[in-house]
């Protein structure tokens, strides 16, 4: 089989100069595995890396991991500090580079001295994943030249041209433009060098999803109900999810008349409409997002645990990874995946919703342990309750190194009136047969 | 990290009628551990895991050490077949306790046996197992008819393009199929050249599924269910875990002015249907 491959390999890597031969060997020798056919199999190979290797990466397409890019674009903001680096302090540059299809963070290796607005043409820069987002690397191998100054849009267009839904902003976004109605709203005060500032906190909705927002300045006359178009405002990860931060640079104005927006307050503040689990792993984080499925397995750890008293980590005989021996306290959880045929998530219940979902205590899951005399009881009693069953949850989920997770911070069991949906799929089966 | 398979909900009879496994274990590739074994049905479903609800009906113990167990999950389509060895060892304990029959929700992967005649047998091997309650098992059945019903759509709107191999990929996949569903739908249209004949005689089998919840929700409207409601409550009253003898079943509900003609009819519908079975002549025991 090899030796009948060689040439077509030959073919690819000549094709794909920057790609990695043996990353190539092995795709074709996996998409054969699949008994695909060899054409078939370069053509996908081809399509896959071409990519890669042929455009100029515009700053919105840029993926984590990806090196050898050249890219255009203008810088947005930039700070200037010193790391230290194996002892030694290292100046190094950071902040936002941005073209007509996107913004993204980047740091600046070298000592250079770059400013706000500066029109850029970068050679052979790298991007990482850091804080879930897409970072650009500009290192010492990296070449940088200046661009005429027409040859991308303004600091001004580049920050006011994102608009969207709140459903699609994610974090690849830096400052998005949207229309939402305020559905919570708290005021804190918070100490910034030594000076009292009142922070706005709260939830935006619209007819897509909602999401957590901040604003450092006061906002005059805004309030839960009033309909807010803002542009230029920040997106900041809060908690895994992206949440929007308005500042002193962010427009915004209160949208009087509300009779053509697709949504209302009530409306927009319902959340109770579960959505496809797949259409979640899409997404980074989102906020307050509502599934149903089947509890499908039970991780362990659910049950009774025991969390640190100082660090609330979960320990095992008295052991705390940071404090020592330690007399913990016992707290109860459920991590319960759960499928609904298009994917699956981890949920994670606190003790409270646990005990909900379970149907017992924690002081009867206690005794439970105490009667057996084992700490799988309380686990095992939960598998035969629970897997199988019908669950509705609404919370926040991340999507993480660890996977998948949605913390919930509601629960309830799914409408199991069946008449509507039987009738509506009998109706369906009948139009597909007679019309 | 690796994505976690997701679970189908398929019908007894797609998931039986599927004879192309994709074993990428079979292959020496390093980078095939990630890769599943998978089954493509007549309609493109790649199913990994599978999550069944279904009444098991019967389970033997076979083997030669006696540790292995087969069982059937029964769903209005067919039966699924699973086995159970010593590497599931809760649901080995599960099946040999389980009392038949039961209503159970059963988390597996699908397993294709091809012995050298070039029969396909598939099955399934538990990850999970439990007794359930029957309105999870019609929340089931409605949920499978509606995502298995979305696939005959996404698959007749591929064959209806008489497009084929990467040429049918990128179309789907452009019309938001999901990636895996786009790969099966290709590789199920080159092997099995399913035709509007299959499809067909699936949706017969999803409208008979559909139908048999229907008939239930009806029947609460006359009067039937409110004799089987109360049989059922003095069958409880009565059961001391072995069952209900007929006799003394009849003789009371004649004393609340039930006929025993009735009470006949009743029994053997509720028998016909599952709500409860025979463990021996002439004693009727409620399925839980």
């Amino acid at each position: 089989m090899d030796n009948n491959l060689a040439p077509h390999l030959d073919e690819l890597t000549r094709a794909l100069e920057n790609v990695d031969e043996n990353l190539i060997k092995n795709e074709l020798e996996k998409l054969l595995s699949y008994r695909v056919p060899v054409e078939e199999a370069k053509r996908t190979i081809l399509r896959k890396y071409k990519s890669n290797v042929l455009y100029p990466k515009n700053i919105g397409n840029l993926k984590a991991n990806s090196k050898g890019l050249e890219i255009n674009g203008r810088i947005i903001d930039i700070q200037n500090k010193t790391v230290n680096v194996k002892g030694e302090n290292v100046p190094i540059s950071s902040g936002i580079i941005a073209d007509s299809t996107g913004a993204c963070y980047f740091t600046l290796w070298e000592d250079m001295s770059l400013n706000i607005g500066d029109a850029l043409k970068i050679k052979n820069a790298y991007t990482r994943k850091w804080q879930n987002r897409v970072q650009l690397n500009i290192g010492n191998r990296s070449e940088i030249t200046y661009l005429s100054d027409e040859s991308l849009p303004s600091v001004d267009e580049i920050t006011r041209q994102n608009k969207k839904k709140l459903f699609d902003i994610s974090f690849s976004d830096i400052y998005v433009n949207s229309i939402a109605i305020v559905v919570e709203l708290y005021h804190r005060e918070v100490n910034v060098k030594n000076r009292k500032t009142t922070v706005l906190e709260g939830v935006l909705a619209d007819e897509t999803g909602k999401l957590p927002f901040t604003s450092w300045t006061p906002l005059e006359g805004v309030d839960i109900g009033k309909v807010i178009q803002f542009e230029g405002a920040f997106v900041q990860t809060f908690k895994g999810v992206p949440s929007i931060n308005i500042n002193e640079s962010t427009s915004l104005e209160i949208v009087d008349s509300t009779e053509n927006l697709p949504f209302t307050y009530e409306t927009a503040s319902d959340t109770s409409k579960p959505v496809p689990i797949k259409n979640i792993l899409n997404k980074d984080g989102m906020f307050e997002v509502s599934i149903e499925g089947n509890i499908i397995s039970l991780r362990s750890g659910s049950g009774i645990i025991t969390r640190c008293p100082t660090c609330n980590r979960v320990i095992f005989k008295n052991k705390c990874r940071a404090h020592g021996t330690v007399e913990g306290y016992h707290d109860m959880r459920i991590k319960a995946i759960l499928d609904d045929g298009t994917s699956a998530i981890t949920v994670i219940l606190n003790r409270e919703l646990s005990e909900i979902v379970y149907g017992s205590s924690m002081y009867e899951a206690e005794d439970i342990i105490q009667n057996t005399l084992s700490q799988d009881a309380v686990y095992e009693d939960m598998r035969r309750r629970l897997i199988g069953k019908y669950l509705g949850v609404c919370g926040n989920s991340s999507n993480t190194d660890f996977g998948p997770t949605l913390v919930a911070k509601s629960v309830w069991v799914p409408d199991g009136s069946l008449d509507d949906r039987v009738h509506n799929l009998l109706k369906r089966l009948e139009g597909v047969n007679y019309g | 990290m690796v994505e976690r398979e997701v679970a189908q909900r398929i019908f007894a009879k797609e998931f039986n009628d599927s004879t192309l496994n994709i074993d990428p274990g079979k292959q020496v590739d390093n980078n095939s551990i990630y890769t599943p074994n998978f089954l493509i049905t007549p309609i493109g479903t790649k199913v990994n895991r599978v999550f069944v609800v279904g009444v098991v009906t019967e389970v033997d113990n076979i083997g030669t050490d006696n540790n292995i167990w087969r069982a059937r999950i029964v769903d209005p389509t067919g039966a699924f077949v699973v086995y159970a060895g010593q590497y599931q060892p809760e649901a080995s304990i599960f099946l040999s306790t389980v009392e038949i029959p039961a209503y159970v929700a059963l988390v597996g992967k699908a397993r294709a046996y091809i012995p050298e005649d070039g029969n396909v047998y598939v099955s399934i091997r538990p990850e999970e197992i439990n007794v359930v309650e029957s309105y999870i098992r019609d929340q089931w059945l409605v949920d499978t008819a509606e995502l298995t019903l979305d696939r005959i759509d996404t698959y007749s709107k591929a064959i209806s393009t008489e497009l084929k191999g990467s040429d049918l990929y990128d179309y789907l996949v452009q019309n938001n199929v999901p990636f895996d569903f786009a790969e099966g739908i290709t590789l199920s249209l080159g092997y099995y050249h399913t035709g509007e004949d299959y499809i067909e005689e699936l949706k017969t089998a999803i409208k008979d599924c559909l139908e048999s919840i229907d008939v239930e929700s009806f029947e609460t409207s006359s009067d039937e269910p409110d004799i089987e409601e109360f049989l059922i409550e003095i069958m409880k009253d009565l059961d001391e875990g072995k069952g209900v003898d007929y006799g003394e079943l009849i003789d009371l509900a004649q004393e609340k002015g039930v006929s025993e003609q009735t009470v006949e009819d009743a029994v053997s519908s509720m028998l016909s249907n599952g709500k409860c079975y025979e463990p021996k002549i002439g004693i009727i025991k409620i399925v839980s």
